[in-house]
């Protein structure tokens, strides 16, 4: 199953942070830092999955042994860089590490067609969306949609009104969610 | 509530970056109680994003969770689904879990498929959850008609359940097969796959179906996810193996390869070659003769720019070396290591960065060391490689070699040369791992575990078992050791101690000082050890270098001495005046260790000293101390490599009282040395010499560290009555020895070889340099202890070495062990080999204790029967009775099994000694004996609940149901939890 989905940008400042069990917030953060540094190092020629940060690395020997190949142990991160922005997947050993970069692709694709031509802003002043995108693919670490299609379909549903895109255009508009739900200027 | 709810997102967005919103609790609950959707919506978020299982709100949640789950209008519905994976706990699971059931059938299917995954978190932390929920789940498997998407998320949570219990899936098989056949859905194929890969090491049947299905998934499909998964799953679940027909399984398997191969060489996509390389890496194992002929696309990888991936191909590298290309595959990873520049690697930056980390001397000042090189290296990434890349190459270089006690190596002249190589190309960062250890507390055992950390230590391991084991290059080894010395001497001394070689220094001078025999200049060696410069390194290599020197010492006096002359006594004395030089400094050594072991060495040299002024010229031999004595404390066995396990091995005896003290009138004896009683404290001093083994020693071969010093002159070794006591397997071998050196005149028989003093046979074994001397000829030997015998016994590799044919042949001494003599030996090796073993059991225990960040703990789901039938539902209390029955005995069955499993293992590495069996069939009986007794116990509450089942018999309503089972499944769970303990019992024993 996939344990977090994360998502910050170029100077490691998280856009959105998803963990599928509860963390404190201080390890989260610790963890969102050690990745973005493992993240931020590789170049743009290297592949998309990294080695486990220190960590998650305490239980090495759980990786996959003979008598049961999978445990419940994250074993896998994949990262797909776009942009400003990076988005991470941690999951354990069931899940198929090409797979999830082909998901981390819909998910943006999904965005990109919320917001029509996503950008780092849409995301910073929408990021209820964002979770709400991400709540129709995945519901509690198990996948539960692929289709793009359909990805769309249920958060248009729920939002009912849709985003505004000028929202990421002029953001000193404030107009944020709307519904009434401002989402003030002037905080990062 | 609007302003609420816009402060509240802001909360959450400042949360993300690491502020506390915890006090906010109340507040999220108010805005998730708020009747606007959007609103609602953001109160849901904060709830995922910020509950913890302490929240106490959550317990107020509950109502509300419970009304929103049953509202009508779908978005608001599919909140707290959405939300309830991320706060549920077992209470919260309770409550809920009537209310989420009938979500299963609601008529949207987003809903449907988003209750499926958050019903599959319940059950993680409830595991009844699956109970009532699970025949519901399969019919939406089963049913065709449902919405494809529905299905898929059903596969995605049935899979993750899969892997827990692959039993119970079994049945679902066929269905899962046509949704593979036909499903046209990458993602779910995908995990089907994966799904099917654990199932078929259950039934082998399935491998048969699937090949054909899975063979044209390979040979078809454009997408490379899935192509990887399939050869993935064809791996995983041993189909390359499982394949009646050793043809069919070929042609899977060379198919398999050459798509990987392709993936790899033709798309030119990291990850795809990465990927590749990790699938490779799996095969490596079962068919590594199919790796070795991709050598050199993987050797390529080797080379690739990105770290992960040369990081993979070094595994793999690892995997696939045999005889024929190891010395390519060693040589290319050594030019990449000699030709890529490292920061830092210069000698002079090497001493900067020493005296920079020295004072820190803890664990975290390695850490910015290593951030920061792989940045400095980012900038010229073609070549520079990070540190802790070229300790990972040394390590693996050093594995291949050493793999199954160096099987793969033919010349290991030239892997001596590569171990020196090595040395000069160790990083820096070697070093401050080196003085971690020394600040914590230098306990062997710490010793032992931080040097495998250690690139420097590590290489310095293999060359002392190079020169222990393989005594044909044994002169090589030592000669290659003394280099490593002299290097030492003057201004390298500290370039290489700078270079992080420090750690190389401890082994090389134990070789230098237990084979100085075969050393071609004793002075230089002693010359270097007693160097002025020593005394300024870490106290863990000045104690080895103590150990050294009185054996050089010993050596090149016996040498020497034979013919007394004044020039001689001239010459010894300056020697011992040196020493004694070396040694006072020392003598007020800050590490109590040195300090120790100096002044007692000091002793000796100054008794030494005076022995040789008063000695006249008159005699034509030396004075007795030197030549016969003091070669004595150094020259009494050949030092043989003893497998780990040995010291566990040797019985405790049963006098031994570790709490008394050694001498009750210490205070007097200590007047009494003051009053300078020379004859009692030189004895004194002499024993407590004598029977301190050299540290080195104890780290090979822990086993002697608590015997008593063997004695040369002691007459109990000869009592050889007592082997008898020697299993078949052992007598079986030494005829067979006996049989082959029958002919051989450098062979000695077996009775001779107990004598104590083994060096006629080192040299004889030296001298036969070349010929087919075998290396069983090391003296098998009988160390008496109190009444249990112990026999080191060299086993015999020769045998299958001799038939291939070689230029030069080496003899590798394997692992000494310890055959046992009654079943507590047994036991306590048995309990020995549960928590060494990689065993499945043991890492579920471990597991639990030291969980994962991240972990979801599914061990709950572990014990939970799914095979349930299709009314389960409904199911009466009578059924769940004898289910929970048989998930009992199935629990105690699981615990047998693994212990047999154990057993098993444990007999097999037995199995050469020949353990006694009746030993450990006794025990077996015992133990069954306890279990069903345990079993019993908790049978007998359940009788007195059959009537009250038929009670609820009758009731049957599914609401009222619910209660009473739970209350019932509490006290069951019980002994479920008990279970764990009963293997720790285990264990002890």
């Amino acid at each position: 199953m996939i344990n977090a989905v994360l998502v910050f940008n170029n100077s490691g400042q998280p856009r959105l942070t998803k963990f599928y069990t509860q963390l404190d917030t201080s390890v989260q953060q610790r963890l969102i830092s050690e990745i973005f540094t493992l993240v931020a190092n590789r170049p743009s020629s290297a592949c998309n999955f990294l080695p486990l940060p220190p960590l998650l690395a305490t239980t090495p020997s759980a990786a996959a042994t003979p008598t049961q190949p999978h445990n419940d142990t994250p074993s896998l991160i994949t990262y797909r860089h776009y942009a400003t922005l990076y988005f991470i997947m941690i999951s354990t050993s069931t899940e198929s590490p090409l797979a999830l970069l082909d998901l981390i692709q819909v998910f943006v694709e999904a965005l990109d067609r919320l917001f029509e031509n996503v950008c780092e802003l849409d995301l910073i002043f929408n990021f209820e969306t964002l979770h709400a995108t991400l709540g129709e693919m995945i519901v509690g670490g198990v996948v539960v949609e692929t289709g793009l299609d359909k990805v769309v379909k249920g958060v248009r549903e729920q939002g009912k009104v849709k985003k505004r895109r000028e929202v990421g255009l002029s953001a000193a508009d404030g107009l944020g969610v709307v519904g009434g739900l401002g989402m003030g200027r002037g905080w990062r | 509530m609007d302003l609420k709810a816009t402060a509240l997102l802001k909360l959450i967005y400042l949360e993300m970056f690491g502020h506390d919103m915890s006090w906010a609790s109340f507040h999220v609950l108010e805005v998730m109680s708020c009747t606007k959707y959007l609103q609602k919506r953001v109160g849901y978020l904060a709830a995922v994003q910020s509950f913890r299982a302490d929240t106490e709100v959550l317990m107020l949640a509950t109502n509300l969770l419970k009304k929103d789950v049953c509202s009508p209008l779908a978005p608001t519905m599919s909140l707290p689904l959405v939300t309830l994976p991320h706060i549920i706990t077992s209470s919260l699971a309770l409550s809920l879990l009537s209310d989420l059931l009938p979500r299963l059938s609601h008529s949207n299917p987003n809903i449907r498929k988003k209750t499926v995954a958050a019903l599959f978190r319940l059950a993680l932390v409830y595991p009844d959850t699956l109970r009532s929920a699970w025949p519901k789940i399969k019919d939406l498997l089963m049913d065709e008609d449902e919405d494809s998407s529905v299905t898929a998320a059903v596969v995605n949570v049935v899979c993750e359940l899969g892997w827990r219990r692959p039993k119970d899936f079994l049945s679902l098989a066929p269905r899962l097969f046509d949704l593979l056949v036909d499903g046209g859905n990458n993602w779910m194929a995908i995990k089907i796959i994966k799904l099917f890969a654990t199932l078929t090491p259950l039934e082998p049947r399935l491998i048969k179906k699937l090949l054909p299905p899975l063979t044209n998934l390979i040979r078809t499909t454009p997408a490379m996810s899935l192509l990887y998964e399939c050869i993935n799953g064809v791996i995983q679940g041993g189909i390359l193996e499982g394949t009646d027909g050793a043809r069919e399984g070929e042609e899977i398997a060379s198919l398999c390869v050459g798509k990987l191969r392709g993936m790899i060489v033709v798309e030119g996509d990291p990850n795809l070659k990465y990927v590749a390389l990790l699938a490779f890496n799996r095969i490596v194992a079962s068919h590594p003769h199919l790796i070795s002929m991709q050598q050199d696309v993987i050797l390529g990888c080797i080379e690739d720019p990105d770290v992960s991936i040369r990081l993979q191909a070094l595994d793999l590298g690892a995997g696939m070396v045999n005889v024929d290309n190891i010395v390519a595959v060693v040589e290319r990873l050594m030019q990449q290591l000699r030709n890529a520049p490292i920061a830092g690697k210069g000698f002079d930056d090497g001493r900067s960065h020493g005296v920079g980390v020295e004072p820190a001397a803890d664990s975290d000042g390695e850490d910015p060391e290593e951030t920061l090189r792989p940045a400095s290296d980012s900038q010229d990434e073609t070549t520079a490689l990070p540190a802790e890349y070229r300790t990972t190459i040394i390590h693996r270089i050093l594995d291949m070699c050493s793999k199954n006690t160096y099987s793969n190596i033919t010349d290991f002249e030239w892997y001596i040369d590569v171990l020196i190589q090595l040395v000069k190309l160790v990083p820096t960062t070697g070093r401050s791992t080196l003085e971690l250890y020394e600040s914590g507390g230098r306990t062997l055992k710490n010793l032992s575990t931080s040097q495998a950390t250690d690139a420097s230590s590590a290489i310095g391991l293999e060359l002392r078992n190079v020169a222990v084991r393989v005594s044909t290059v044994r002169a090589e080894a030592v000669k290659a050791a003394n280099s490593l010395l002299s290097v030492s001497g003057g201004e390298g001394f500290f370039a290489l101690g700078g270079a992080g070689g420090e750690g190389i220094l401890t082994f090389v001078a134990w070789i230098v000082g237990e084979y100085v025999d075969g050393s071609v200049s004793s002075y230089h060696s002693l010359d270097s050890l007693i160097h002025p410069k020593v005394q300024s390194l870490s106290p863990v290599v000045i104690c080895a270098y103590l150990q050294a020197i009185p054996k050089v010492l010993t050596s090149i006096v016996s040498q020497r001495l034979l013919d007394w002359s004044s020039e001689h006594k001239t010459m010894m004395s300056l020697l011992v005046v040196r020493v004694i030089h070396f040694l006072e400094p020392l003598a007020m050594h800050p590490s109590l260790e040195v300090q120790e072991r100096s002044v007692e060495l000091l002793e000796l040299m100054r008794v030494a000293s005076q022995a040789i002024t008063s000695h006249g010229l008159e005699n034509d031999r030396g004075p007795l101390l030197l030549t016969r004595a003091m070669p004595q404390l150094f020259t009494g066995f050949e030092l043989n490599p003893v497998a780990p396990t040995a010291q566990r091995k040797v019985p405790l005896p049963n006098d031994l009282n570790l709490g008394a003290p050694i001498n009750k009138n210490l205070p007097r004896l200590l007047q009494l040395a003051d009053q300078g009683l020379l004859a009692e404290s030189e004895a004194a001093e002499f024993e407590s010499f004598y029977n301190k083994r050299p540290v080195p020693t104890v780290s090979i071969g822990p086993a002697f560290d608590i015997l008593p010093s063997p004695r040369p002159e002691a007459s109990s070794y000869q009592q050889t009555g007592e082997s008898t006591q020697d299993t078949d397997a052992v007598m079986r071998k030494r005829n067979e020895r006996r049989e082959r050196n029958k002919d051989d005149p450098f062979y000695i028989g077996n009775d001779d070889v107990s004598s104590g003093t083994s060096t006629p046979f080192h040299d004889i074994l030296r001298s036969a340099n070349g010929e087919d001397v075998d290396v069983d000829s090391i003296p098998i030997m009988n160390l008496d202890l109190g009444d249990k015998i112990l026999t080191a016994d060299a086993s015999d590799s020769g045998t299958q070495k001799q038939k291939r044919k070689r230029p030069k042949k080496f003899e590798i001494a394997k692992d000494e062990n310890i055959e046992y003599e009654n079943p507590a030996v047994a036991q306590s090796d048995t309990a020995f080999v549960r928590t060494t073993n990689d065993n499945g059991s043991l890492h579920r225990v471990r597991d639990k204790i030291k969980k994962s960040l991240l972990q979801v703990d599914s061990s709950g789901l572990g014990s939970f029967p799914l095979d349930t039938s299709g009314s389960a539902a409904e199911q009466l209390d009578v059924e769940r009775q004898e289910a929970e029955n048989a998930e009992m005995a199935k629990a105690l069955a699981e615990v047998e099994r693994l212990r047999l499993e154990m057993q098993r293992a444990s007999e097999r590495i037995q199995a050469t000694d020949g353990a006694p069996a009746e030993g450990t069939l006794v025990k077996k009986k015992k133990r069954k004996q306890k279990l069903k007794h345990s079993a019993g116990d908790i049978e007998a509450p359940d009788g007195n609940l059959y009537p009250e089942a038929d009670n609820d018999l009758i009731r049957g309503s599914y609401d009222a149901e619910a209660i009473p089972v739970m209350k019932k499944k509490k006290k069951k769970r019980k002994p479920a939890i008990a279970k764990p303990d009963d293997k720790k019992e285990m264990e002890s024993f």
